[in-house]
């Protein structure tokens, strides 16, 4: 066992975790009568005592940057000073302990300047808060290094260490508040400017000696942590301040006594499996209900269990949860400092930080929150002096909000800057090509704004360091929606933003809509639900139009596309639900699809209770993960047991739509009534990239199929796309036509058609509707036509398939 | 954050002890120190889709544990026989049920008595086995249970393949 520092016994029982005294991997050897031990705390077996040093010292740091901030807005708060002094102070002790010689170092001199301020021998002013940040950042630096490699990273901080000695010699030769401005140059963050200036004498020699002085110095002090008491007798020159910031530290230490004692640190492990256990619990509190008894006392006892087992079900949900407080902490420094590099005075409020999330949702919710505050400090909050010839106040206002509102978490990023200027988005996303420009101008302002979350989309007129190269927002809403979240936007001009991202409590629980499929059962997240059709067998109601594999529903002017579940995933082989099913309309990714499943309709055409509970009922749902063996599907985003013990998978909307390849839908507002003619008379209308409007006869139409760009490969002049084993043909209309043709969007949608001798692609821009043919098909007297006819009052040309299949293999797409 | 791995055992440089089990005619064995439970009978959830040799999910003390059937792999024919035993065996993070004909005994195997071939078996299986065992009364395969995971799940074809339209 190598050895890694040799610890006073009276230190180890001070100063280590309470745990380890009864841990058993701490056993005393022999040698511990010697009055010392040999402990090697990077064995692994100690791995969890440097994870909780880690934990405990990012809240630290986390502290810290707020006192700091306190500070520069009060340099002369006492209490405060000494609290900073104390966090650094532990740090430089717990890194002694554990070896991390930088660390210690670091913290050493960060704790040296920070003694002369907290004596008041110096006076915080700009410069020394910069040091002391970067002092900050690179304790977490090194702390990041620890818990990733169990090192602390090549990275040499001597040149931090000396500026901050220099910082605070300098204070030394001048008096409090009278920091002269060339001297406290050398202070500033940067460390190759204090190299250069002329250091101090004493202070390379306090550097060089550090190193070996930081570990001994946490052994010096056995008592536990810098009380007061310490704090102040290691000062004693100190002159007039001294009682009073003695008095007040005292107080602000009894009051982190009181917080540390009421909360205690816990596994997350442990916590799952209370969960767990908790779960199992409930399981046999259905049971136990489903029994009959006439006995009173049984039924008595049955009831307090079951109202206990409820109460601790909450109870245990609730350990989950975590204050916004951990991810808001951050922020106060990141608003600080993104003011500072744009030259804007921002004055952040944070409201609600107490409200409480998932914890695996908090860190989830990190970066897009980052992202909205860097928006808002750099395009939202106008220059200073625009504001004050605005007639606003010189500091910007950028609120922070997070409340809870039915049943999920809503934070808010207000400010009260310039807002978005509505006109510029419109131009841009007419000049993106994403709207004609009669369709955007008489879009309305809400509409408008939502251009904002297309990739790429940037209004910003020039790029700065911070934002403006158009990544942003669709990230925002991206991750947002990845954890089941809404993103809104509203904005006022000249009033200022307000961006509400709208997250679950938390993953683990959600509300579900389970289904019967075949003999399966499958859960679908109730937030994407939109609505339930039940369909009739005697086709009153809604139906499901097109044939092959291109199934789609007319639901109020949409045309909506449709998967079969139990053809889908195999549960049967023919769907046996096309005509008496229920079609659950789900949204994911503001794309909408329909999802037919088992009936939910009685015989006779009502909606009976017992039989809707039967089919698919509305629960919470207790989520668990499946494992990477079936997560790998991309069907399934986990399982879960129901009341009766039942395992039910949850389906993974997002694969699912993938996977189905489904194809966009379409707004129709004016669609006619359902076509009631013959297949061989019912046109599939779609818009070619080029603006065409073209049809395709219904009959031929196999499948819509959606394709990434990447995934069009180009073979000499011809466009294919790989579908299975083999490769279909994909034909430009345009080109065919003689229309100029366009290149591909990001996402290319495809008609699927069986050609004289083959399967052949169409890509076109969209798909408009089914309709029936209310003309004679006229010859059109062009190559790759059909024909005319007239198709929802237009005349529409009709694609000549064998032509265009001919055209795609032999002639490519120029 | 769970950085130490509590079921760890120390190792023992000489001996194992494993837990052997039938499928069909032959034996087989598992690390013992990996094995979370032997359960009889219990509620199998087919999974639509899942790749070949996943049977379906357990429910086991709030866990949800997907089925294998190691016959799959190792060459045994999957019929349906009298098998309604799940040897429940815990990887890293994750459970992983293995449908059993019959549990048979932990046994201790000197690890020089252990016969790193694996020919007894078909050509596939090689990758699952970590080596055979002369017991007196019959050959005992030892299998490694993380291979075993991994060459029994082999995915199905990707899923445009098998969604083909059926046409020309």
């Amino acid at each position: 066992m190598p050895e890694i520092g040799r610890i006073s016994r009276g230190m180890l029982t001070a100063r280590l975790p309470a745990n380890l005294a009864q841990s058993e991997s701490f056993r005393p050897a022999p040698h511990l009568s010697s009055g010392l031990i040999w402990f090697d705390f990077r064995m692994s077996d100690n791995r969890e005592f440097i994870e909780e040093f880690l934990v405990e010292s990012s809240e630290n740091l986390d502290q810290l940057d707020k006192d700091l901030l306190a500070l520069e807005a009060d340099p002369a708060d006492a209490p405060r000073l000494a609290s900073v002094f104390r966090t650094v102070h532990t740090i430089k002790g717990n890194s002694g302990f554990f070896g991390f010689s930088k660390l210690g170092a670091l913290a050493h001199s960060g704790e040296h300047l920070l003694g002369k301020l907290r004596d008041g021998r110096l006076r915080l002013d700009d410069r020394i808060a910069g040091t002391l940040y970067t002092m900050v950042d690179a304790v977490r630096a090194i702390l990041r290094s620890i818990e990733a490699t169990g090192g602390e990273g090549d990275q040499d901080y001597r040149e931090l260490s000396r500026s901050l000695t220099a910082a605070a010699e300098q204070a030394e030769s001048t008096l409090p508040g009278a920091v002269g401005p060339d001297e406290s140059k050398a202070t500033q963050a940067s460390p190759v400017a204090a190299n250069a200036a002329p250091a101090p004498a004493p202070s390379p020699s306090t550097t060089e000696s550090t190193p070996s002085t930081g570990i001994p110095a946490a052994g010096e002090k056995p008592e536990d942590g810098p009380t007061p008491a310490a704090a102040v007798t290691a000062t004693p020159a100190t002159p007039s301040p001294e009682p009073v910031s003695s008095v007040a530290t005292t107080g602000v230490a009894a009051a982190g006594v009181t917080a540390a004692e009421s909360s205690v640190r816990v596994d997350v492990d442990l916590l799952a499996s209370i969960l767990d256990l908790v779960g199992e619990l409930v399981l046999a509190r259905n049971q136990l209900r489903s029994i009959d008894s006439d006995d009173p006392a049984v039924q008595a006892c049955s009831q307090r269990i079951n109202a206990v087992t409820n109460a601790l079900q909450e109870t245990a949900v609730k350990t989950r949860l975590q204050p916004v407080e951990h991810v808001f902490s951050r922020f106060p420094r990141t608003v600080r400092d993104l003011a500072v590099s744009c030259g804007k005075e921002v004055q952040l409020v944070i409201d609600g930080a107490d409200t409480e999330l998932d914890r695996s949702l908090i860190e989830s919710i990190r970066d897009p929150l980052t992202h909205l505050l860097r928006n808002a400090v750099d395009h939202g909050i106008e220059p200073p002096a625009e504001r004050v010839a605005k007639g606003k106040p010189r500091a910007g206002r950028l609120s922070l909000r997070a409340f809870n509102e039915s049943g999920r978490v809503t934070i808010e990023v207000s400010d009260d800057g310039a807002g978005i200027a509505f006109e510029k988005v419109r131009e841009k996303a007419v000049t993106r090509g994403l709207v004609s420009a009669a369709d955007a101008a008489s879009m309305p302002p809400d509409r408008v704004l939502q251009f904002i979350f297309e990739p790429g989309f940037s209004t910003a007129a020039q790029v700065t360091s911070v934002s403006g190269r158009g990544v942003g927002m669709d990230v925002v809403r991206t991750n947002i929606e990845a954890i089941g979240g809404t993103v809104d936007i509203h904005s006022a001009p000249g009033a200022g933003t307000t961006v509400c991202v709208h997250v679950p409590l938390t993953l683990a629980i959600m509300p579900a809509l389970v289904v019967r499929c075949g003999t399966e059962r499958f859960a679908i997240p109730q937030s994407a639900v939109g609505e339930l059709v039940p369909l009739a067998k005697d086709r009153s109601g809604p139906r499901i139009e097109g044939l092959h594999d291109a199934p789609v529903m007319r639901v109020r002017g949409r045309l909506v596309p449709i998967v079969f579940l139990d053809q889908f995933l195999g549960v049967r082989d023919q769907t046996a639900c096309r005509e008496d099913g229920t079609v659950v309309l789900v949204r994911v990714d503001d794309r909408e699809f329909g999802l037919v499943v088992d009936g939910m309709r009685s015989a006779g055409g009502h909606l009976r209770c017992r039989e809707l509970l039967d089919s698919a009922s509305l629960s919470t749902i207790v989520v668990k993960p499946i494992g990477a063996l079936l997560a790998g599907l991309g069907l399934y985003s986990g399982a879960t047991v129901l009341g009766d013990g039942g395992v039910v998978l949850i389906l993974d909307l997002r694969g699912l739509q993938r996977l189905a390849k489904l194809p966009p839908v379409d707004h129709e507002p004016d669609a006619p009534a359902v076509p009631t003619a013959e297949l061989a008379d019912r046109y599939l209308v779609c818009g070619t990239p080029a603006g065409r409007r073209v049809a395709v006869p219904l009959a031929d139409v196999v499948r819509l199929e959606r394709y990434a760009r990447q995934d069009v490969q180009e073979v000499g002049r011809r466009r294919v796309v790989r579908r299975g084993d083999a490769f279909t043909p994909l034909a430009d209309i345009d080109a065919m036509l003689g229309s100029p043709s366009v290149t591909l969007p990001t996402n290319v949608n495809v008609v699927v058609v069986s050609a004289d001798s083959g399967c052949l692609g169409l890509a076109v821009d969209s798909i408009l509707d089914v309709l029936v043919a209310e003309s004679p098909l006229q010859p059109a007297g062009m190559a790759g036509l059909a024909g005319m006819l007239a198709l929802g009052g237009m005349a529409t040309e009709v694609v000549d398939l064998g032509a265009m299949r001919n055209h795609a293999i032999v002639e490519g797409h120029r | 954050m769970n950085v130490t791995d509590r079921r760890a055992p120390a190792p023992t440089p000489v001996a194992h002890r494993y837990c052997a089990f039938r499928l069909g005619d032959a034996c087989f064995a598992v690390p013992a120190d990996g094995v979370v439970e032997v359960l009889r009978g219990g509620r199998l959830t087919t999974v639509p889709l899942a790749p070949e040799g996943v049977l379906g999910l357990l429910h086991l003390r709030g866990r949800i544990v997907p089925v294998i059937d190691p016959g799959v792999r190792l060459g045994l024919a999957s019929g349906a026989r009298d098998r309604a035993t799940h040897l429940v065996i815990a990887l890293q993070d994750d459970w992983y049920g293995l449908l059993i004909d019959e549990m048979l005994d932990v046994v201790e195997i000197s690890e020089d008595h252990i016969d790193p071939s694996t020919s007894s078996l078909s050509e596939g299986s090689g990758e699952a086995l970590a080596g055979v065992f002369a017991a007196p009364d019959r050959l005992v395969h030892l299998l490694d249970p993380q291979r075993m995971i991994h060459s029994l799940v082999r995915p199905r074809p990707p899923f445009s393949e098998r969604q083909g339209v059926h046409h020309g």
